[in-house]
Parts: structure tokens; C-alpha cells; sequence
């Protein structure tokens, strides 16, 4: 007698609540597991928990931290969801995001425009498109070698990273440099995205709230990507094509340009988080503009299961976690919990595919009752 | 039994990316906090913080004490920079009464500073440092919101005269030092080749190149320095191959601007390196000496101003008098490394001598850059007995500064070619 | 009934009494099966009575809810394949598991603990060599997968089984993918293992050549067992059709006589390459009018593939396709699907659906950019699934609703899915693809029923077909295609399968498919020669 786990191949759809009840419990299993592991080094995980709270949550200003943290995650975390709906696994936002970033950066230090009569409102938007077409050209060149070539876009994007991270280092570091350092000029403040804090003088409770108009753009991004997957055509023949190209081709479409066309919008996303991140948190271009912004939104497109409003939730997580993570010290606790979870996260999808269940075995190990335990309600 | 293998192999990675984590989430043992200091009424150490989760700690004010919070740019322990500047933190907490002091590491120049900055002035803390150049428009920004916190940043140049103050120190004269030291070596090693291995083309890396090459001259007329950009400040594998390659270029000894201790660990038997920042980074038998910073006596005089209200915000370039500026072996109670005690007497007392002059307040910058002075293309850079002024230590013309002479130029025996701009 | 009359020493599997209970679904109902040693078993039954779920219990995949298991007199309880293979049970899947850049002996020593460190290979070929011989399986051991055919990949697995030391082979519908020929020789192989006393289990679902091949057969309906163990002498078709589905099969298809109407379809000179770039279609002419079914005929790979494609707009050509009158060639699959296209492919699961999509999003791939499934640039959900449910109820799809995935249909409700797209577009033309293939008799019936009535609408239909007979009880006119070109069309009634077979091989050839170009510059006269 004795009981047994018992792993069987889902014969059935699994049930709709169950993807959002593994990405939870993905979460929730690593901040235990983390917790084991802050234990073990000495610490009280409890305390350090309800800290995490406390320090993203516990006051306007936390919360504004969070979110313009949450702001560069969210947009790279729709265009990585955007391009893996395609199945196209663009690891290549990080990258995206610098090009974007140089791209709308370009506007102030050629400059593009007369910084002293262009109103403020052109400037900005002038930056934007800059932004987006920084990231979507770089989103085109894996896209055009993928499609025409069949050359691994993992590859391709993943050293593209590189290539971006330095082409912006060559600038900032010559023609750019502010006086030999590794960074741009402040830009002037018609080049700020508006935020909470410049209104500081008419209402006293924005003072240091930096939240910035880089939110509003991930929100209406989220919404525009959901439209687009979920109601429009385009959307349609992304999810045709990522499920089955053979049969994309067969009925009609152009899986090459779609291809490109969709690394392209992708880049566009990560692309715009770079833009918002130089114009509304960083106000030059510099060497460390992204803390591996490029990676977590990896991650949350994955724990988010691709859903463009999810994406807005994990962001959030994912914002609140840097932000009272980098608090610890030594710090990288953060960054040890994001690990587990992508971890979990793509561990969890056994459960998608497999059946858990705990029965009861005789004394020949043959099941004598099965015991409906599945193992996600277990966690 | 296949789908239990998936199970069980998913299992075990698991287990060893814990294990592996484990590993990288022990905090160093430098990490532990420091003993109480003075038995008073609130205990102001970080052991009993309120914040203190086990062997972590998560930064904030204790009521009862004058709370300072520090931001580094690299992680506490570094052997360099921000190590430096966790020794004046700790300095502080141990000697001042009734202070409470905190940190923040790793804070990303850029995307982190401001954010990181803000939330420990919300928190309440009364003075705050920000320790790396790329955040003083952050610090700016977050002193202008809270009037009533002072905060110092270190190594920039913005103040408002107000809260907010910027502080940076004479480091050139101890690279002087170290240069007569690196003279005498080579002259006692018959290789006149020695190496600068500087971070990025400022200003401030010339200056420092320069107070070198200046002390050199003295002990070694026939010394000839190369110089090497290696563009980061701290980069552990980057600097060894900038120091190799100094070294295999012929190099007998390479004085480095940056953090780790690579050129001694990158010198070959029979050659030197000399260290920067951090006076425990020097402990390799290939390590001649350490030019280093001593934040705690400048950070206890800052905090107690503050303190009592009489600290204001200004530009603060302090020199050797004021103790903030060390080599390793010839301060209070240190031992020279073997490589520096066998030098002879006489260079050694030279160095002697001239630190007591700077400790006394008798010898300054502005003796290290006194005429005459002749740049490697052999024009006149500062006649016979003029000073160069403060404004021409730190600027380029280049870059809109003000400066006369300006820090754009090579000592005669360096062999390099100066920077584009 | 037969488990009495046999002694178990002669049992080489014993299956008693098992039932495998799926979620809703019983897929084994208390069913019971026995393997005698040195016979060919046929297990036969429709797609989804059962057959595989049965052998995957019998191979450890699955684990019954009751019954019990001997596997040569001895209980088992299998937790997995390995420990079937272990007991000598192989089995030979319809996809075959072999990695295509390596050479048929190492594909075959994949899995075995042997050899441990240095691989002697020419050690291994021998003995692969041998083996080959022993059971008459014509195969070089150093040759690559990739280089092989189809049939010869199916050897190579065989070999992998009979290597790895097993008795008893599952064969899951061996010939699904093999050409006549090939299927023949198969069936002599299986016979002369099962002289040397091996075992056979023969899934499929093609009547004529269970009979050729089995000794005895077990037949599942709906998880039921409506014949265990019979002896296939004196056995009719209609007999084991009607123990198949229940009901007797119409092998008589209701086809009236209608005259040809106006050419759609017409293709001039058309030359193209294959995958390889040798020439796979040489300058074929052929017409096709309203109202006709055109079946061509042929051993595999003479063309048949390439010729859909080009039409199809999925391959490049010469020459000219005229769709309605309308340039179709080298344009796209979106050019021909526009001019009134519609296409039913060879591979159902690869190429005609998105198998992870729901049926709405299946049966709108090539309705979804026009109204009324949507607007200028927005899709319709509502309108879509309006649309999928009077689909699923017309073509009689089985599917718990329309939101159920494409692969989660068995194959005969998948072919109905694709029909129900490609004929609810009211198409001119239909190119059809081996539509049987593979389909239980009741699903055949339907998918020609169908082509039948699209037929009485008055469209086009191409039909490429290897199954003589339904090609000859379907077209109006055969063509036989022959290394690329047509070699003779002949009309239905004046067809016969010997004429056809000798084109087949290129030994004969007949008329053209159309007259050249030059003298066909009258309507009427097409419409005599279709008349004919």
C-alpha cells in the first residue's frame, strides 16, 4: 500500500481558469521557494515579504515608483507577447529598446528640430515616432533574415542586443559625451515626457510623484495590441500563422511579410520604451538605461500567457519587485526571485500537457483508486 | 514512465538552481553589521534597525538618531570605489555618537538613481550621499523636493549653495606620491617602461596621469609612461587584459584609475602594480602600494555639520590635510608592502617627508602642478614657480569650461597621444 | 468465444476484459483480444473506435481502468514502453521516429545500451545486414534516412524493432502511407515474419487488403468489440463493413449522368520543378468544364503533388493555369483562392488546418477578410461563429462545440471541417488531394457524397486520387499522369483499370487531356468533346 503520483497525458482541453491558476501559482511558489532560500542565508523571509508591501505599495510615492518602473516592462513585455503570439521569440527588446532609445534621442542632439520654436507637444511626439522607428527598423533586420532566410531569430536578436548596447556606447561615449562620461547632455526640459512632479507648485501631493505620460502609452498599447490579436485580421493571421504555417500559406497569406511585419510592431513596442524611458525617467542618453528590461519582459510576456492585459498585471508584479527588492542589501534578492519564476513558469507547463494525481497504490504498485487531486489545487 | 521522468527532471533542476542560488544570495561576510558602537539611550547600529531582516537590512531611519544613507554604484564590497566608501560609512557609524547609517547598492546610474535617492529621503534619513557621478542630476533633483535633508554628492559638481553639496578630493597629490614611488622602483629595476591604465578621457584622469608622470620625473628623469582608455571603472576581466597589455608592451610597473586590484594581479613576477581607491585592495606581493580614499574623518565632519545645522551646501575639494587621502604604507600605523621597502632610503624618506608637509597642510595640489612644467609636444605648460589654478584642474576648454591652462595636455614623459575630444 | 478453443501456450497476448475510460468518453469497453504466436492479427475498426487507444494500453502508454494483461502466459502490468519493448512488444507508428541525418544503423541502435563507448559501425551494419536478410527486407544499413523513401523509412522501423529483440510487432496502419506496390511487398515482409514465428498486429481500416493479409481479425466499434478473433476465410466485405459502422455500407455512390457545362479550368503547356529541381511537370495540357470531376491517376510522385500545387498558386511554373479565364499561374494561393479556388490537401493535420485553433477559427481562414465575417479591418467573432455552427451542423462535423481545437476532431470530422470551409466558399474549382485517404468507410462515403453534390452544382472538380476504384466510380474523365505528363485521358465509361494501370507505368499512352491550343479556338467545339 502507498500512495504514488501518477502523470498522465491530458486526453482532454484543460480547463480555462487553469493557465492563469499555473502562472499564480508560479508566483506564488517562487516567492515560497525564495523564501526557503532567504531562510537558509539567515534572513526572515516574512518580514522581508511584508516589506516588499510596504515598499511598493505603502505610500503614493512607492506606488508611483512602481509604476514608472512597470512603464519600460509593460511596453517590452506587450512586444514580446506580440511576437511570441506569432511564435516568433524575439529575445531581442533589450536591444529594441536601445535603439529606440538612440533613435528618439537623435531629435534632441542632432537636432532634428529647432529645440527653441518647435512647441513642446511636436518635440515629444516627433520623439515617439523616432522611438518606434528606431526599435522597428532593428525589429526588421532579424525579421527580413528570418523571413527570407530561415535564420533563427533567437539567435539573431540575442546578439543584436549586443550590437545595440555598444552602438549606443560609441556615441555617448564620443560624438555625445558629456565632457568624456559616458552619457549625453541633460536634454532640455521640452524633451521631458510631463509628469505628476511638474505640477508639484499647483498641487503640493505630487511632489517627487515622477510618474510620467510613458504609462498612459503602455496602456493604450495594451489596448491596441489586444485589439489587434484578439479582434482584428491581422490578429487573426498572426494566430493562424504562429499555430500553423503550412496552412497559413495554404489559405493565402503572406507569412513572409507578416514575419517582418511583426517584428517590425514588436520592435515598435520596445522601441517606445525606450523613448519613454529617456524622455520621462533618464532625460539624456546614457550607458545604463535599461536594467535588463529586455529579459523580464521575456518573463512577464510568459507568466502574462501572452494576454496583452495581463501583461499590464505582471508588469505591475514585476516593478513592485525591483523596486523593493533593490532596497535589500546586499541587493539581488529581486532578481533571485525573478529567476525562479520564469523558472516555475515554464516548468508549470507540464500542467498544461500532463495530469497530476496523487492515488493509492496496492502492494504490486497497481493503482487501486484514484484520488482527484489534481495538483495544482494541491499548491 | 517517460512523463515521471519530465516530473522528476523538472524537480531536480529545481533543487540545483536553488542550490545555485544559495550560493549567490549569501551575503559576504563584510555584510554582517557592525557591532554597537557607544551604549546609548537608542542603539543606533544597523544590527538592531528596525529594518534588519536577519542577515539583510533594508535601509531606514531609526527614531532617536541622526540617520545617513549612502547610494553606490557598484556593490558594497567591491574592492574599490564603493568599498571605499562603505569603509567611511562604517567609520561613521563606529565613531560618531547616536548615527545611524544605511546603504543602497548596485543603483543603476540613469534608470534607479532618482527613485533609489527619493525613497530614502521619503524614509526620512537627514543627510544622504550619492556616491557616483552619474547621479548628480538625480540628487540635484531629489534636494530641491527636500529642503530640510542635506545631500552630498561626491565626485561631481553641481550645488544649490543650499542642501545640496558636492564633494571631491585631492587624489593627485597621492598619485604624486605614488609616482616618485613607481620612479624609484624602476630605476632600481633598470626598465624606465611604466604604465597608466586611466578609465575614460576627463579631465580628471589626465589630472591624476599627469600628478603621476609629475612624480615619476622626480625619481626616474628617464622613465617614459604609455597610457591606455579602457572606458569603464570598474570591470574585473576588462582591466587585467588593459593591465596585460600594458605589460606585455614592456611595462615594469602600471598605476591604474580604476577599481580592482588588476594590475597587480595581472603583473608578472618581477613587476608591480599600484592600486587604487580602496586601502584593502593592495594585499598581493606584486602590489607596490594603494592610493587611497579615506571617506570616514571627511563624512564625520560632514554629518556632524549637518548635525548642527552648520553644514551648507558647496563644492568641497578637500586636500591631504584634511586626512581624507591615504597611500597604503605610509599613513598611521600602516606597514609598507615588500616590493616599496626595499627601495632606497632616500626616495622613501622623500615620500615621507612630503606626506607629513601634506598632512600638515604644507604641501598641496597646487605644489604637485608648479612650474615649470613641459607637455610631451614640448611646449611650456607652467612656468617656473606658477600654480596652476583650481578651474584648470578639472575642465576642458572643449567642454565650455572656464579654465586657462586647462587639463589638456600630457607631462613631458608620457609617450601617449592625448584623447580625441 | 475463441479464448476457450486456444491453449495459452500458443497465446503470445492475451488482453482480457479491458476498459480505458477517457473523460467522457469510454474508449475501450470491456474488450477482449488475443495474438495466437506466428499469426497476422488485423485489428480493424473506424478512426476513433478504438483501435489505438487498445494498442497504446497493450505498449504501457496508457493504463487500463480494468482488465488484465499476458503477455506469453505471463501477467504484466506495463509502466511504460520500455517495458513492453522489454517484453518483446514493438510497434511501428504511422509517424516515423527516425532522425534524418543519420544512417539506418544508427537509427537503429538509438534506445539499445549497446554499444557503450566506441561505435564500431561497420560491426552493426553486418549484423543489420543480416537481420534483413533474415526476414527478406531489402535495405542498406550505411545509407542516411533522408535518402529514403517513404517505404523504406517503414523497413527501417520494422528492422529497429525486430533488432531490438521483439515477437510481437504493432503495425498501425502500415499502408496508410505507402504506394500499391510498396503496400504489396509490405504485406509479403509481415507474412514471411510471421512464418518464422512472429507476431502481428495489423491496425487498419482498408477492407480488401486486411483480407489479403490476416489470419484472423478483431473488429471495434466505439470501443466495443463486434468481432474478436475471427477468421477472415469466407468473410465478405459488406459483412465486415457493416461490423465496422454498424449499418451496410452504399458502396454504390448516387452519381446521375449531367453534361459538361463551360471550361473553367484550364491549364496550357505547363512545365515546373520539384523540391530537387528535376522537372516534375512537362508541358501539361489539360481542360476541366462545370459540372465534371477529373480524376487523375498515377503512381505517386509522377507529378500529381506539383500539379495541385501549381494550381493552387503554392509553386512557380511556365506556361499558363486559366482559372475562368483568368491568368492564375506564378501569381499566389491568395490569386487562386480569389478567382474561385478551393483546395482539399493531401495532409489534413500538416497543411489543411490550424490544428490548435478552435473549428470558428478553422473554418474562417479563408472567409475572414470579407464580409460578413468581417468589416474593413476587424473580424466578426459573432458573425464567425454564426457561421462555424451552421458549418458543424450541415457537414455533420462530430465536435462538442466550435470552440473545440481542429486536433482534437478524428480524421474523418477533420476532412468534413476542411469540405465545410472550401465548399461553403461556392467554389468553381476544387482540387482535391487523396480526400479518402486514410478515412474509415463512413467518412468516405460522406467526403464523396459531397464532391458528388458540388458536382451537381456545377463546379470543377479535380480529383487526385491512388485508389483506382474510387477514382473510376467518381470521375467522369481519367487522366493518367506518367513522370510529369499526361499520358492519356479517357472518359468514365470507356476506362478500364488494366488500360489505365499499363499508363500507369508508361507503357501506353492514350488522347491528350485537351486538344493543342490552336484548334481549340471554338467553344462549341469543347463542349462536343466533353459531350463525348
Amino acid at each position: 500500500m502507498g500512495l504514488r503520483l501518477d502523470v498522465q497525458k491530458r486526453t482532454e482541453d484543460y480547463p480555462k481558469w487553469l493557465p492563469a491558476a499555473t502562472s499564480v501559482g508560479a508566483v506564488l511558489l517562487a516567492f515560497v521557494f525564495s523564501g526557503l532560500i532567504l531562510l537558509s542565508v539567515g534572513a526572515d523571509p516574512i518580514r522581508i515579504y511584508s516589506f516588499f508591501w510596504t515598499a511598493s505599495f505603502g505610500s503614493w510615492g512607492a506606488v508611483s515608483d512602481v509604476i514608472v518602473k512597470a512603464t519600460p516592462l509593460l511596453l517590452i513585455g506587450l512586444a514580446c507577447a506580440f511576437a511570441f503570439k506569432m511564435k516568433l521569440w524575439n529575445i531581442g527588446a533589450e536591444g529594441q529598446f536601445y535603439m529606440g532609445a538612440f533613435f528618439a534621442s537623435m531629435v534632441i542632439l542632432l537636432p532634428m528640430v529647432d529645440l527653441e520654436a518647435t512647441p513642446k507637444v511636436l518635440v515629444l511626439g516627433l520623439m515617439m515616432l523616432m522611438g518606434m522607428l528606431g526599435g522597428a527598423l532593428y525589429g526588421f533586420i532579424p525579421g527580413i533574415l528570418r523571413a527570407k532566410y530561415n535564420i533563427n531569430e533567437v539567435i539573431t536578436t540575442l546578439m543584436l542586443n549586443y550590437i545595440a548596447v555598444f552602438w549606443n556606447n560609441y556615441w555617448i561615449f564620443g560624438k555625445y559625451s558629456d565632457a568624456g562620461f559616458q552619457m549625453t547632455k541633460m536634454f532640455p526640459k521640452i524633451a521631458w515626457l510631463p509628469r505628476l512632479s511638474d505640477f508639484a507648485k499647483q498641487y503640493k501631493g505630487f511632489s517627487g510623484i515622477t510618474l510620467h505620460l510613458g504609462v498612459i502609452f503602455g496602456l493604450i498599447a495594451a489596448v491596441i495590441v489586444w485589439l489587434i490579436l484578439y479582434k482584428s485580421r491581422w490578429g487573426y493571421k498572426i494566430t493562424l500563422i504562429g499555430d500553423n504555417p503550412k496552412a497559413a500559406k495554404y489559405a493565402g497569406l503572406n507569412i513572409t511579410r507578416n514575419i517582418v511585419l511583426v517584428f517590425m510592431f514588436s520592435g515598435a513596442l520596445a522601441g517606445l520604451a525606450g523613448m519613454a524611458e529617456v524622455s520621462g525617467v533618464v532625460h539624456r542618453l546614457q550607458e545604463r538605461i535599461s536594467t535588463n528590461y529586455g529579459f523580464s519582459g521575456v518573463i512577464i510576456a510568459w507568466l502574462a500567457k501572452l494576454n496583452p492585459f495581463a501583461v499590464i498585471l505582471v508588469s505591475v508584479l514585476f516593478g513592485a519587485l525591483i523596486v523593493a527588492g533593490r532596497e535589500i542589501q546586499p541587493s539581488g534578492v529581486s532578481f533571485l526571485i525573478q529567476g525562479i519564476i520564469l523558472f516555475l513558469v515554464i516548468s508549470s507547463d507540464v500542467l498544461l500537457k500532463y495530469t497530476i494525481r496523487v492515488v493509492r497504490t496496492d502492494k504490486n504498485g497497481e493503482i487501486v483508486q484514484a484520488k482527484s487531486a489534481a495538483v495544482e489545487e494541491a499548491e | 514512465m517517460k512523463n515521471k521522468l519530465v516530473l522528476i527532471t523538472s524537480l531536480v533542476l529545481v533543487l540545483a538552481m536553488l542550490l545555485s542560488a544559495c550560493q549567490t544570495a549569501t551575503p559576504a561576510p563584510t555584510a554582517a553589521p557592525a557591532e554597537p558602537a557607544a551604549p546609548a539611550a537608542v542603539d543606533c547600529s544597523a544590527a538592531t534597525a528596525s529594518e534588519a531582516v536577519g542577515t539583510y537590512q533594508v535601509p531606514a531611519p531609526i527614531e532617536g538618531c541622526y540617520n545617513v544613507a549612502w547610494v553606490y554604484v557598484g556593490p558594497h564590497d567591491d574592492g574599490g570605489w564603493s568599498q571605499s566608501h562603505d569603509v567611511g560609512r562604517m567609520w561613521v557609524q563606529d565613531n560618531l555618537k547616536d548615527v545611524h547609517t544605511a546603504y543602497v547598492e548596485n543603483v543603476a546610474e540613469g534608470t534607479d538613481a532618482e527613485q533609489v535617492t527619493r525613497s530614502l529621503a521619503r524614509k526620512g534619513f537627514d543627510v544622504i550621499f550619492t556616491t557616483s557621478f552619474g547621479f548628480m542630476d538625480a540628487t540635484e533633483t531629489v534636494a530641491n523636493e527636500f529642503p530640510d535633508i542635506d545631500f552630498i554628492h561626491v565626485s561631481g559638481y553641481k550645488t544649490n549653495q543650499a542642501n545640496f553639496g558636492n564633494l571631491m578630493g585631492a587624489m593627485e597629490d597621492i598619485k604624486y606620491f605614488a609616482g616618485i614611488l613607481a620612479g624609484s622602483r624602476a630605476m632600481k629595476d633598470g626598465n624606465p617602461k611604466i604604465g597608466y591604465m586611466a578609465t575614460f578621457p576627463i579631465p580628471e584622469e589626465l589630472r591624476l596621469g599627469n600628478a603621476f608622470a609629475l612624480g615619476v620625473q622626480k625619481t626616474c628623469p628617464e622613465c617614459k609612461i604609455d597610457v591606455r582608455f579602457i572606458n569603464t571603472w570598474h570591470d574585473p576581466i576588462l582591466e587585467q587584459e588593459g593591465a596585460k597589455s600594458l605589460f606585455d608592451a614592456g611595462a615594469q610597473i602600471v598605476m591604474t584609475g580604476a577599481d580592482t586590484p588588476a594590475p597587480a594581479i595581472a603583473a608578472p613576477e618581477g613587476k608591480w602594480g599600484i592600486t587604487y581607491d580602496y586601502s584593502g585592495n593592495c594585499t598581493l606581493p606584486t602590489c607596490l602600494t594603494s592610493m587611497y580614499w579615506n571617506w570616514g574623518p571627511i563624512y564625520g565632519k560632514i554629518v556632524e555639520g549637518s548635525r548642527a545645522g552648520t553644514w551648507k551646501g558647496t563644492w568641497d575639494y578637500f586636500d591631504g590635510d584634511s586626512g581624507g587621502l591615504g597611500l597604503l604604507g605610509f599613513m598611521e600605523g600602516e606597514t609598507m608592502q615588500p616590493g616599496v621597502a626595499e627601495l632606497p632610503a632616500e626616495d622613501l624618506q622623500m615620500v615621507k617627508d612630503l606626506i607629513a608637509k601634506m598632512l600638515a597642510g604644507e604641501f598641496t595640489r597646487f605644489d604637485v602642478f608648479k612650474g615649470p612644467i613641459t607637455d610631451n609636444k614640448g611646449n611650456q605648460v607652467l612656468a617656473d614657480g606658477v600654480s596652476l589654478e583650481q578651474l584648470d584642474l578639472d575642465g576642458f576648454k572643449q567642454f565650455g569650461s572656464e579654465c586657462k591652462t586647462c587639463m589638456y595636455w600630457w607631462n613631458e614623459n608620457v609617450t601617449a597621444e592625448l584623447p580625441d575630444l | 468465444m475463441t479464448l476457450q478453443e486456444t491453449t495459452n501456450e500458443a497465446l503470445a497476448v492475451e488482453m482480457k476484459d479491458i476498459t480505458l475510460r477517457f473523460p467522457g468518453v469510454l474508449a475501450n469497453d470491456h474488450v477482449n483480444f488475443t495474438l495466437r504466436k506466428g499469426e497476422i492479427h488485423a485489428l480493424l475498426g473506424e478512426n476513433g473506435a478504438g483501435k489505438s487507444t487498445l494498442m497504446n494500453v497493450l505498449m504501457g502508454l496508457y493504463k487500463p481502468n480494468s482488465g488484465t494483461i499476458i503477455v506469453n502466459g505471463k501477467h504484466v502490468s506495463f509502466g511504460s514502453p520500455k517495458d513492453a519493448i522489454a517484453s518483446g512488444i514493438g510497434m511501428v507508428h504511422q509517424h516515423f521516429m527516425l532522425v534524418p541525418n543519420q544512417t539506418v544503423t544508427e537509427n537503429i541502435l538509438i534506445g539499445l545500451d549497446e554499444p557503450k563507448f566506441v561505435l564500431n559501425i561497420k560491426k552493426y551494419d553486418q549484423k543489420v545486414r543480416e537481420l534483413a536478410e533474415q526476414f527478406g527486407i531489402q535495405i542498406d544499413p550505411t545509407a542516411q534516412i533522408w535518402q529514403l523513401s517513404v517505404g523504406e523509412q517503414q523497413r527501417v522501423e520494422i528492422l529497429k524493432i525486430l533488432y531490438h529483440g521483439a515477437q510481437i510487432l504493432i503495425m498501425d496502419e502500415p499502408t496508410a502511407v505507402l504506394a500499391p506496390q510498396e503496400a504489396a511487398e509490405l504485406i509479403e515482409t509481415l507474412r514471411g515474419m510471421a512464418r518464422q514465428g512472429k507476431s502481428v498486429i495489423f491496425i487498419s481500416h482498408k477492407l480488401n487488403e486486411v483480407c489479403a493479409v490476416a489470419d484472423r481479425l478483431t473488429i471495434l466499434r466505439k470501443g466495443r468489440a463486434t468481432a474478436e478473433g475471427i477468421s477472415v476465410e469466407g468473410i465478405t466485405r459488406e459483412a465486415l463493413a457493416s461490423l465496422m459502422v454498424g449499418r451496410e455500407v452504399i458502396f454504390n455512390l448516387q452519381k446521375k449522368d449531367q453534361a459538361p457545362g463551360e471550361v473553367v479550368l484550364e491549364l496550357q503547356e505547363v512545365s515546373a520543378v520539384n523540391n530537387k529541381n528535376l522537372p516534375a511537370l512537362r508541358k501539361v495540357n489539360l481542360c476541366l468544364k462545370e459540372g465534371e470531376i477529373l480524376g487523375i491517376a498515377g503512381v505517386a510522385g509522377n507529378g500529381q503533388s506539383e500539379l495541385v500545387e501549381v494550381i493552387t498558386g503554392l509553386r512557380e511554373c511556365t506556361g499558363h493555369i486559366l482559372l475562368e479565364g483568368k491568368e492564375i499561374a506564378n501569381k499566389s494561393p491568395q490569386a487562386s483562392i480569389s478567382a474561385g479556388l478551393a483546395h482539399i490537401p493531401e495532409d489534413r493535420i500538416g497543411v489543411g488546418t490550424a490544428p490548435n485553433l478552435s473549428l470558428t477559427k478553422n473554418v474562417i481562414m479563408k472567409s475572414y477578410d470579407h464580409a460578413p465575417i468581417s468589416n474593413a479591418w476587424r473580424v466578426n467573432y459573432t458573425a464567425a461563429g454564426v457561421h462555424a455552427e451552421e458549418l458543424k451542423n450541415q457537414y455533420k462535423i462530430q465536435a462538442p462545440s466550435i470552440e473545440t481545437q481542429a486536433r482534437k476532431l478524428s480524421g474523418g470530422n477533420l476532412q468534413k471541417l476542411i469540405l465545410a470551409r472550401e465548399l461553403s466558399s461556392k467554389p468553381r474549382l476544387i482540387v482535391a488531394m487523396q480526400p479518402t485517404r486514410g478515412l474509415d468507410v463512413g467518412a468516405i462515403e460522406a467526403v464523396l457524397d459531397l464532391l458528388l453534390e458540388e458536382r451537381s452544382k456545377g463546379s470543377a472538380i479535380l480529383l487526385v486520387s491512388e485508389d483506382l476504384e474510387e477514382l473510376l466510380s467518381l470521375s467522369d474523365r481519367v487522366a493518367v499522369m506518367y513522370e510529369g505528363e499526361i499520358v492519356g485521358v479517357m472518359d468514365q465509361k470507356e476506362a478500364d483499370i488494366n488500360t489505365i494501370g499499363l499508363m500507369m507505368i508508361g507503357s501506353l499512352r492514350g488522347d491528350p487531356a485537351c486538344p493543342p491550343a490552336e484548334t481549340r479556338t471554338q467553344p462549341t467545339d469543347l463542349n462536343e468533346q466533353g459531350a463525348e
